[in-house]
């Protein structure tokens, strides 16, 4: 198929607008690197980098008390925990829920979804008052469990094993497999590409969750990584390259995770949208 | 790893788990060796507790203080829900002073704080301390706290710039003189006579207290819609908005330095805590800075006003209340330790018999000379009291509400009909909090 | 399974047999109770028994979890007759129009272009235009309210240099322009994402449909109307309230971008703010469940309109 002359300028507009529309938004990226390659001096002197690098924010940052170092293993402890939990309650929950006939299914499904259009909010006041009669404030167990509860994440389970194949199942099952083999040998092998996505998804909820450890956490040796990050600002006002060094570790695991699962990510983000 | 059922992305985030756990279990935190654990916001305390604190744990052998420097946020609404909810508390805790009142919300046995009037009267820190200070920590007649600071304010300016443009600042008595001479210099998008804030109330509140009025009165009914209130926005609002104003803000950290740098501000409304933050955040200025009494509202005014604080409060759960009064004292009462970090903060304290020593009498180059410590010290007696109520961060929200509504009107219509909208406005914002304290059933 | 399979083993008697078959047949049954028991009976304790007790607590003032004192209906109320809560309302929506009506129609326009098969560099095009949402609010938060700074912050900068604004436009300090930097910030963190599921649908449109539209001389905008949009309606629709609930549950990135307050004149406060505000600074849990309460039914209601009307037009279109 040939273009004509006039079809030919649209593309190439077409291609600069999109071109400039993607280093825009990419540029705050940009400008976030720079900032924490300068000195204080320099820090609103130039606009991207300084003639000079310096690595005087990281070592800002790292000096810091609470220390930045704890917050990141706070964050990589609960935010793992979450989604290592989270994966297998709902998957267990999901196989059950796409691949038996028993009593109460239906109920429990209705009753799920009816939940599901509550907003979260609506729970946390009691949520936090149920935490607090545990004795569960200003703990890692208070932080993981009430996150372990994905009710999204059972359905997408269920969505995605209800397209494996019963005979896969029932020749597993005149093998003589008891029926936690079958999930854990069979199925879960099988529907890993949404596992991925579920990873994924599940850890950026987690890594990036504020309000729940914001009002939950007293003690900063619990922090995680957003909230210790908002304290830093609070406290460490002037240190704009610092914070901005902070904010970069902070938010890098989760590009490399996302760098490493993209693939996976994007079809299982779009599963239940598309196919649902 | 290849027969991890959940595949290779659950695989790594398992194992992540099991070493950051591990890392989390091998690395306890510091506290729990602790005796005391003292909770600070402002980092300057911070900095000067850490040289102070040896001398104490030297006179009291056994214990170790644990000093963190923990954000106003933290001390504010973190510290709260502490107290609701039976967890470890600090045992000392330094808050602010606007936020202070955050914890009376409750009926009086239920406040977090250990009532600490009886022991500042018999060690006659009453009759030895700036009593306007204690105002802000008292409810219902009780003491909560004592004053880390006094926080006279004064007026810091460009003494270069001033020179240049032949203003001497000696004639500047009155906020009328200030008002005209800032006219004359004040270049729109370019310079500014003066950093005043036009959309919160941190320097109109100032203002508010300079001349007697305040948010809340001593029996904690709201107040900034009364005459006072009304007159401090007619003539504050004009200040910062409309075609002839003379101040403007930008915000702090660096982008104040170079603001300053630049002269896009020529004055800087400068308690004794923010001159040391000038210092240091603007060196490039040493010797180029002026210090003066704030300007006052009519002859025979208060040539000062106030600005922050900090309260020290003990908790009530805390194990050991006697011990930690004792750091109070060593931190609050300790007379070369307080000159020592006056030196290092310029922050007055409120212990009067502690200004008559050297350090506060000594000149500082940064001023061109001037004695830092005597201008604020003659300053101190003189500064306004401020009563507390649970809702003082709500009145100050407030207030920034009525004065970002004012300053809107102003620069549309400007001052036709200003002062039926001004009062109307006031009226309204603090009729706001006063239905809110209306319904609090816990304040008895 | 192994010891079928090892012939050094002597087979199993027939009472074992009848043994292990009893017993599959058992955990057969039993197993998707035992399967989905874990995930319930946490739900229920962390998920269903606070939203009853939040019907409860609704009707009262704390002071913490600890003190209550039980008000009637004095909550809903106060909530009703609250400017705060009417300036909170007002925002939120102010924010979910520029969501539904601005940053989806960008995302879809984004998402046609990307579609074309001549446009170069698609993946990477569509991996930057993504990258944003990899971020959380908290930490787009931080990294915005330093760049909406006055004089020197990027922003400002550049449109001093493109337009010549002033420097010192205070995007977060003046109160009429704090909704403007709010939804610039959520274009740029959100229009790639929501890209992505139309990206999705849209290679899902079946291709014939196209050649028949073309055969019948309909081409450019008509093609668009009578094949793309009803092919991606179920994505669209499933964008368009996915974004009206988290318009609608807008809080962190506000606060965060606000130095964690509602900026001036509670120009960025927003209904959930206003419930944390509330619940968790000023104490009150019992107001905070009123408040979400209300969120939900509201939320509800706006949800039903939007299938409503999506579905009515889905029934004439046939």
């Amino acid at each position: 198929m040939k273009a004509t002359p006039g079809v030919r300028t649209a593309r190439t507009l077409v291609h600069v607008a999109l071109i400039a529309a993607s280093l825009v938004t990419l540029t705050p990226f940009v400008w976030l690197v720079a900032s924490t390659l300068k000195t204080n001096q320099d820090l609103f002197h130039y606009t991207f980098f300084a003639p000079t690098i310096s690595f005087q924010s990281y070592r800002d940052l790292l000096r810091a008390e609470p220390s930045f170092l704890r917050s990141l293993m706070n964050s990589t402890f609960v935010a793992c925990t979450i989604v290592s939990v989270q994966l297998f309650f709902s998957s267990l929950a999901g196989f059950a829920l796409a691949k038996y006939e028993f009593k109460g299914k239906k109920q429990i499904m209705i009753f799920m979804l009816a939940t599901m259009l509550i907003p979260g909010q609506v729970t946390l006041a009691p949520l936090y008052a149920l935490i607090y009669k545990l004795h569960l404030l200003d703990t890692y167990t208070g932080l993981i469990i009430p996150g372990a509860v994905n009710v999204l994440g059972i359905f997408l389970f269920r969505q995605s094993i209800l397209q494996v194949p019963d005979e896969l199942l029932q020749a597993a099952r005149i093998d003589g497999c008891s029926e936690f083999r079958i999930y854990w040998n069979i199925v879960m092998p099988v529907t890993r590409p949404m596992i991925g996505a579920f990873c994924l998804l599940g850890f950026m909820g987690a890594w990036n969750s504020w309000l729940w450890p914001q009002i939950l956490l007293q003690h900063s040796e619990r922090f995680t990584l957003p909230i210790f990050l908002n304290q830093f600002r609070d406290v460490y006002a002037q240190q704009y390259g610092a914070l901005m060094a902070g904010t970069l570790l902070s938010v890098l695991p989760v590009i490399v995770l996302f760098l490493v699962l993209q693939k996976e990510f994007v079809a299982g983000l779009t599963s239940g949208a598309v196919k649902g | 790893m290849v027969s991890f059922p959940y595949g290779r992305a659950a695989f790594c985030l398992l194992v992540l788990a099991l070493l950051s756990g591990s890392w989390l279990a091998l690395h306890p935190a510091y506290h729990q060796k602790v005796t005391l654990t003292y909770w600070t916001f402002a980092k300057p305390h911070y900095l000067a507790y850490q040289k102070a604190l040896p001398a104490f744990e030297d006179a009291h052998p056994g214990v170790k203080v644990d000093l963190q420097l923990v954000s106003g946020q933290a001390t504010g609404s973190r510290l709260l829900a502490t107290f609701w909810s039976d967890l470890d508390a600090p045992d000392l805790v330094e808050t602010e002073i606007s936020t202070a009142g955050s914890f009376f919300r409750g009926p009086l046995k239920d406040i977090g704080f250990l009532d600490v009037t009886d022991r500042i009267h018999q060690t006659g820190l009453w009759d030895g301390m700036v009593q306007a200070r204690f105002s802000a920590y008292t409810t219902r007649g009780r003491i909560f706290g004592l004053p880390h600071d006094v926080h006279p304010v004064q007026l810091a300016y460009r003494r270069d710039i001033f020179e240049k443009e032949g203003i001497d600042v000696r004639q500047i008595k009155t906020w009328d003189d200030f008002v005209r001479i800032g006219r004359k210099v004040t270049i729109p998008n370019h310079r500014y006579m003066i950093e005043l804030s036009d959309s919160g109330a941190e320097n109109l509140e100032m203002c508010l207290f300079q001349r007697g009025g305040g948010y809340f009165n001593p029996r904690g009914e709201c107040t900034f819609d009364d005459e006072t209130a009304v007159q401090t926005m007619l003539w504050y609002v004009p200040l910062v908005a409309g075609p002839h104003k003379i101040g403007n803000s930008l915000g702090g950290g660096q982008i104040l330095t170079q603001a300053a740098e630049e002269g896009y501000f020529l004055c800087f409304v400068c308690p004794d805590w923010r001159s040391k933050s000038i210092e240091q955040d603007i060196p490039s200025l040493a010797g180029k800075m002026g210090l003066m009494p704030l300007p006052v509202a009519e002859p025979g005014g208060r040539p000062t006003s106030t600005w922050g604080g900090t309260m020290l409060g003990i908790t009530r759960k805390s194990k050991h209340q006697d011990l930690a009064w004792a750091l109070a004292m060593h931190f609050y009462l300790d007379k070369p330790g307080l000159a020592e970090r006056f030196r290092q903060t310029n922050i007055l304290p409120a212990l009067r018999s502690a200004w008559k020593q050297e350090a506060f009498q000594e000149p500082r180059p940064y001023w061109g000379g001037q004695a830092l410590g005597e201008t604020y010290a003659r300053l101190a007696p003189l500064v306004p009291p401020q009563f507390s109520s649970p809702y003082v961060v709500t009145a100050k929200a407030k207030l920034s509400e009525a004065l970002v509504a004012c300053v809107q009107y102003y620069n549309a219509n400007g001052g036709a009909g200003f002062e039926a909208f001004v009062r109307r406005q006031l009226a309204l914002n603090a009729g706001q909090v006063r239905s809110m304290v209306n319904r609090n059933p816990f304040s008895q | 399974m192994s010891s079928s399979i090892n012939p050094a083993v002597a087979p199993p008697t027939r009472a074992a047999l009848d043994r292990s078959a009893r017993w599959h047949r058992f955990q057969h049954r039993a197993a998707p109770y035992i399967f989905v028991s874990p995930f319930l009976i946490l739900f229920a304790i962390f998920g269903f028994w606070p939203l009853l007790r939040s019907l409860i607590l609704a009707f009262y003032i704390t002071n913490g979890p600890k003190s209550q004192v039980f008000v009637g209906l004095a909550n809903f109320r106060y909530l009703m007759a609250d400017p705060d809560f009417h300036t909170a309302v007002r925002n939120t929506a102010v924010y979910t129009f520029w969501s539904l009506f601005v940053q989806l129609p960008l995302a879809l326009g984004l998402a046609i272009l990307l579609n074309q098969k001549w446009v170069k560099g698609r993946a990477w095009l569509r991996l930057a235009f993504f990258a944003p949402n990899l971020m959380g609010q908290v930490f787009v938060g931080v990294l915005f309210s330093v760049l909406f700074m006055p004089q020197y912050g990027l922003l400002n900068k550049a449109l001093h240099g493109l337009i010549g604004t002033p420097l010192d436009t205070k995007w977060l300090g003046n109160p009429a322009l704090v909704m403007p930097a709010l939804v610039i910030t959520s274009l740029w963190m959100y229009v790639g994402f929501n890209m992505i599921y139309f990206l999705a649908s849209l290679q899902a449109v079946d291709q014939d449909l196209y050649e028949a539209a073309t055969v019948d001389g309909a081409n450019g905008w008509r093609q668009f109307l009578a094949v793309t949009l009803p092919s991606i309606k179920p994505v669209a629709i499933y964008v368009m309230i996915t974004a009206t609930i988290g318009s609608f549950q807008l809080f962190e990135l506000p606060y965060i971008l606000l130095n964690n307050s509602a900026g001036p004149n509670n120009s960025g406060l927003t209904i959930v703010m206003y419930l944390y505000n509330n619940g968790f600074v000023t104490g009150d849990l019992g107001y905070a469940s009123a408040i979400g309460w209300t969120l939900a039914i509201g939320m509800l209601i706006i949800s039903l309109i939007q299938i409503r009307v999506t579905g009515d037009r889905k029934e004439r279109a046939l």
